[in-house]
């Protein structure tokens, strides 16, 4: 290993995050994410595409208890306008994510995906990357949603269909809920840390001084943020920006490439038409 | 606001929307769907990164050092989960756009978005995936949506309505 990496690895705010030992099985069950998990992924199981009866109700009832459980657990901002505002982004981008995968129909399924992708760009500028916040509903939003519609219509004109309405089975569908599951249950037991740090009581003053340091010219706070991201990735990722460029051009390439495949060429087509 | 708590919520948000489009990918067979997850996915990702670009902008005093390789790219510290954000929207946009194309060729050629026609790409000895059970179209999702009458029914001459007065 690197002598950076190590000093990386012993810098205090990385150390932080992740957790230490393992949680006994009481500290597990009284926890509430778990509990919150739990029902979050029988919600989504009772909400996708079957054949239950009374699926759609009970795991929205189910969704709602889990959200607010697993919210309940999250470490407060300290100032309840910044929570307010931040528990309702993270309602509008997770909610509007499960009805995503949840809608029977794929146009509802690009339609919630689009408020989705505004949820997330809310989150954004919530955070300071007021360029993200934008370039993320111009391009997801207003390209690449509109894309995902044309397609959807032009392939699917007669709407309702029968792939839509079921699954790969119950085994697909159980174990892919219970990994993900599993996933953020991990998530969140790794950073029981930085949970516990961020719990602990902090002075005004420290506050205080972070908020000073975000707003310091070359921060994210200040408000020439727009020079500080421009500076940033024409000076330092450069060379990303040119195979950025490149890779652009060559989905471009073949996208079309794939498009016409197999036709042959305007002026064949036109001289045998003629012919 | 408690920079340590803003990380901690939007490492969390992250996780659960990369969850959402991993069941979504996995359970769903809407070629069209598995995309929109796909993309999904990338979302959670960006962000976790937008959280861990706030919090070290919190940390270390940014852009001021100016002498010296290593003071340069500490400043640099803040601005990394943005720019890597920019890069992953640029990579989503080129998916996006070849996945569309693909998906277009393969609906011409099955007549369908279901990824369950092309399962004769599946390994040898691999037994066909056969649906268990095809629910019936109900009649409520028959119904569509029809648009309100507005206005007055204009007049309509009732021999134009029988041929068309130029072809």
């Amino acid at each position: 290993m690197s002598h950076w990496l190590l000093t990386e690895t012993l810098h205090l705010s990385e150390a932080l995050l992740l957790a230490e030992g393992l949680p006994g099985w009481r500290e597990v069950l009284l926890c509430r994410s778990f509990w919150a998990i739990l029902l979050g992924g029988l919600a989504v199981w009772l909400l996708l595409p079957n054949r239950i009866a009374y699926g759609k109700t009970l795991g929205g009832v189910l969704g709602i208890i889990g959200a607010g459980l697993f919210a309940a657990d999250w470490p407060l901002l300290g100032n309840w306008t910044d929570q307010g505002v931040f528990w309702l982004l993270a309602l509008i981008t997770i909610g509007a994510a499960a009805s995503t995968i949840c809608s029977r129909s794929p146009v509802y399924s690009a339609i919630w995906f689009a408020l989705s992708i505004l949820g997330t760009a809310g989150l954004f500028f919530y955070n300071g990357a007021q360029f993200l916040g934008v370039a993320t509903v111009v391009v997801y939003a207003g390209a690449i949603v509109v894309t995902f519609l044309f397609v959807i219509m032009l392939a699917q004109p007669a709407g309702h269909s029968d792939y839509d309405r079921i699954t790969w089975g119950w085994f697909p569908k159980t174990f892919s809920v219970l990994t993900a599951a599993v996933f953020v249950g991990l998530l969140t037991m790794l950073l029981g840390n930085l949970k516990t740090a961020a719990e602990a009581p902090v002075e005004p003053a420290a506050l205080a001084a972070a908020a000073e340091r975000l707003e310091q010219p070359g921060g994210v706070l200040n408000s020439a943020h727009m020079a500080n991201v421009g500076k940033h990735l024409f000076t330092e990722h450069l060379i990303s920006v040119e195979l950025a460029g490149t890779l652009l051009l060559a989905a471009l390439v073949g996208a079309v490439a794939m498009a016409i495949q197999g036709k042959p060429r305007l002026a064949t087509q036109i001289e045998e038409a003629l012919r | 606001m408690n920079e340590l708590s803003l990380l901690y919520n939007y490492l969390a948000v992250g996780g659960i929307l990369f969850a959402l489009g991993l069941i979504g990918f996995l359970v769903r067979r809407n070629m069209i769907v598995m995309f929109l997850c796909a993309e999904m996915m990338l979302q959670g990702v960006s962000v976790s990164l937008i959280g861990f670009g706030r919090y070290h902008g919190s940390l270390a005093a940014a852009g001021i050092a100016s002498a010296g390789q290593a003071e340069w790219s500490q400043a640099a510290g803040p601005w990394g989960g943005q720019m890597l954000v920019i890069f992953i929207i640029t990579v989503a946009a080129c998916e996006a756009g070849i996945a569309m194309a693909l998906v277009l060729m393969l609906a011409r050629r099955s007549g369908s978005l279901d990824a369950a026609f092309w399962q004769d790409l599946r390994e040898e000895g691999q037994p066909a995936f056969v649906d268990q059970e095809v629910p019936e179209e109900r009649t409520e999702d028959r119904v569509w949506p029809v648009l309100t009458p507005a206005g007055v029914r204009p007049e309509s001459d009732p021999d134009q309505l029988l041929h068309r007065p130029r072809v």
